[in-house]
């Protein structure tokens, strides 16, 4: 009797030693499973999706919570939409395409929808209408900064949002910030570069936007296999029309067509 | 001390083989097999479905699913099912009146059980290998006409991460035998058995919630305290997509440690089942 009561007394030692050890490998392991924490499972609980939480299957059930909310974006469901797009952001959450559709819709859909439900274009004021344009924009912009952090910064997020930034909130400052965090990530697209400038100089940072865009260009573009000749012509203009003298302008390129 | 171990290990591995080629032979088995393989072979034909991500890892989280799935499936279902069998039928009678012991029999119930859920993932790693690798193939091909970087897995991530889904389904199995050796029914036996695997691959959330202890009362820390140290976590062995297809992002020693510890339950479930099942009357 007194050797089963010291067995059982090693077994419960050894299942905590076991939870102990477990607890370890979690640590380890923990950092290589896309990141979802219990407020983001909530309010997904009770749509399907904790086949998807449980194990496989997570990318296949985000892409069916992604085909469900678009029914419920057809029916302009506002709150239904939001929480199946997020639901399929959490499920599987270093897919660009989640995140930036996500926010697209809540960003440039949702303000028109509310306008709608209000009475329509004619009945809300401009004011208002100004209002939860902003509103839903800063909305999709929340959005996309979630998405930029889980995707390691992707550059067609944070185009996206600079984008975003650009149309429904009028900040070129910010979205002049997006681009150029896109524009200093590797595989950054050669029109993201004249997006940052032009959002400077959309923002009355004239100068900034020049001395940016042609650091940018000397440093980097210049060196490419056609010399960002296109790059080069607006910088050109922006010459122009700061009114550099010739000291001040980039020099003159050998291959340079005429301007 | 020595002939008596080799005696033991010798009625073991009578037990293991009676247990494997019994259950090989259930239809179960077979079944559930074919269905395993038919999703696996299938999902080249739903990546349309596909949104977000690559081809490769929507085909990898098709066949990683299918093996979560139907493999929890088996290992619950199948453990409990040889071990009422002999119940049932008076074959343990016989059998524990012969020079064996119950830790003996129990031990050789669960290599059986094991070694058929090896086989199952084998099987399924193997036939999903063939896929990934075949349309690895055909998209480096496309890849290479778009200048795009040619898509890439690893295939001794698929075998590392086989041998975390053997280990994990050893786990359910050895738990399974647990409560099998203490529960009075099959259905019981199932029921409380998929709760714990349910459990087991939510545990995470228990220790994600008492990383943040402050919103915690004393008795539900406790609670989440002693619960994330005797459920197991399941959920540490699916990290297949990153060992497919992002080796580099798992951890120096990762493996080895989920591996050393799903040993470690495998070990402790099975000590306290036949502590259980010692004490029990046939």
């Amino acid at each position: 009797m007194k050797s089963l009561r010291v067995q059982w007394i090693i077994a419960i030692f050894c299942l905590g030693l076991a939870g102990v050890i477990a607890e370890h490998s979690w640590t380890k392991v923990r950092v290589s499973i896309p990141e979802m924490g219990k407020k983001q499972i909530e309010p997904s609980l009770g749509q399907g999706v904790l086949l998807g939480i449980l194990g496989g299957f997570r990318a296949v059930v985000a892409d069916g919570a992604w085909i469900r909310s678009y029914v419920l974006w057809e029916r302009r469901d506002r709150a239904g939409c939001e929480a199946l797009m997020r639901t399929a952001c959490m499920l599987d959450p270093r897919a660009r395409y989640f995140w930036e559709n996500t926010g697209y819709v809540i960003g440039y859909d949702m303000a028109h929808w509310e306008i709608r439900k209000r009475g329509g274009y004619a009945k809300v004021s401009a004011e208002i209408q100004d209002d939860l344009f902003k509103k839903y924009g800063q909305q999709g912009i929340r959005v996309m900064e979630e998405g930029i952090k889980y995707t390691g910064g992707n550059v067609g997020i944070l185009i996206s949002a600079g984008q975003m930034s650009e149309l429904k909130l009028k900040d070129f400052s910010l979205a002049a910030s997006y681009y150029k965090r896109a524009s200093e990530s590797k595989n950054a697209p050669w029109f993201v570069h004249f997006m940052c400038a032009r959002a400077l100089w959309e923002n009355g940072q004239t100068k900034e936007a020049y001395a940016w865009y042609r650091d940018v260009w000397q440093k980097r573009l210049s060196n490419e296999e056609d010399h960002a000749a296109d790059d080069l012509e607006r910088l050109r203009f922006m010459e122009d029309e700061l009114k550099l003298s010739l000291i001040q302008r980039i020099p003159r390129q050998p291959w340079e067509k005429k301007y | 001390m020595l002939d008596f171990m080799k005696a033991s290990l010798l009625r073991i591995s009578w037990m293991t083989r009676l247990t494997f080629l019994e259950a090989i032979r259930q239809r179960f088995f077979a079944f559930l097999i074919l269905l395993s393989a038919a999703l696996v072979l299938s999902s080249v034909s739903f990546r349309f479905l596909d949104f977000g991500n690559g081809e490769l890892k929507f085909v990898c989280d098709f066949g990683f699913g299918g093996m979560f799935l139907f493999g929890s499936v088996l290992a619950v279902v199948m453990s409990a099912q040889l071990f009422y069998a002999e119940m049932d039928n008076r074959t343990a009678l016989t059998l524990l009146a012969k020079p064996v012991s119950r830790t003996e029999f129990l031990v050789g119930k669960f290599i059986g059980v094991w070694f058929v859920l090896g086989l199952f993932i084998v099987t399924l790693s193997t036939l999903l290998g063939i896929i990934l690798w075949a349309r690895c193939q055909e998209l480096t091909v496309a890849a290479v006409e778009l200048g795009k970087a040619p898509p890439d897995f690893s295939v001794a991530g698929l075998f590392s991460h086989t041998g975390m889904q053997w280990a994990r389904l050893g786990v359910v199995a050895a738990m399974i035998l647990m409560v099998a050796s203490l529960a009075r029914t099959f259905l019981f036996t199932v029921i409380a058995g998929s709760m714990l695997v349910v459990a087991g691959q939510l545990q995470w959330l228990a220790q994600e919630t008492l990383l943040k202890p402050g919103e915690l009362n004393f008795f539900s820390k406790l609670l989440l305290t002693v619960s994330t140290y005797i459920i197991p976590n399941l959920q540490q062995f699916n990290i297949g997509d990153a060992l497919t297809l992002d080796h580099g992002s798992v951890a120096d020693g990762a493996v080895t440690l989920a591996l050393f510890s799903g040993t470690c339950y495998i070990v402790v479930f099975l000590f306290i089942g036949s502590l259980i099942f010692r004490q029990r009357e046939i």
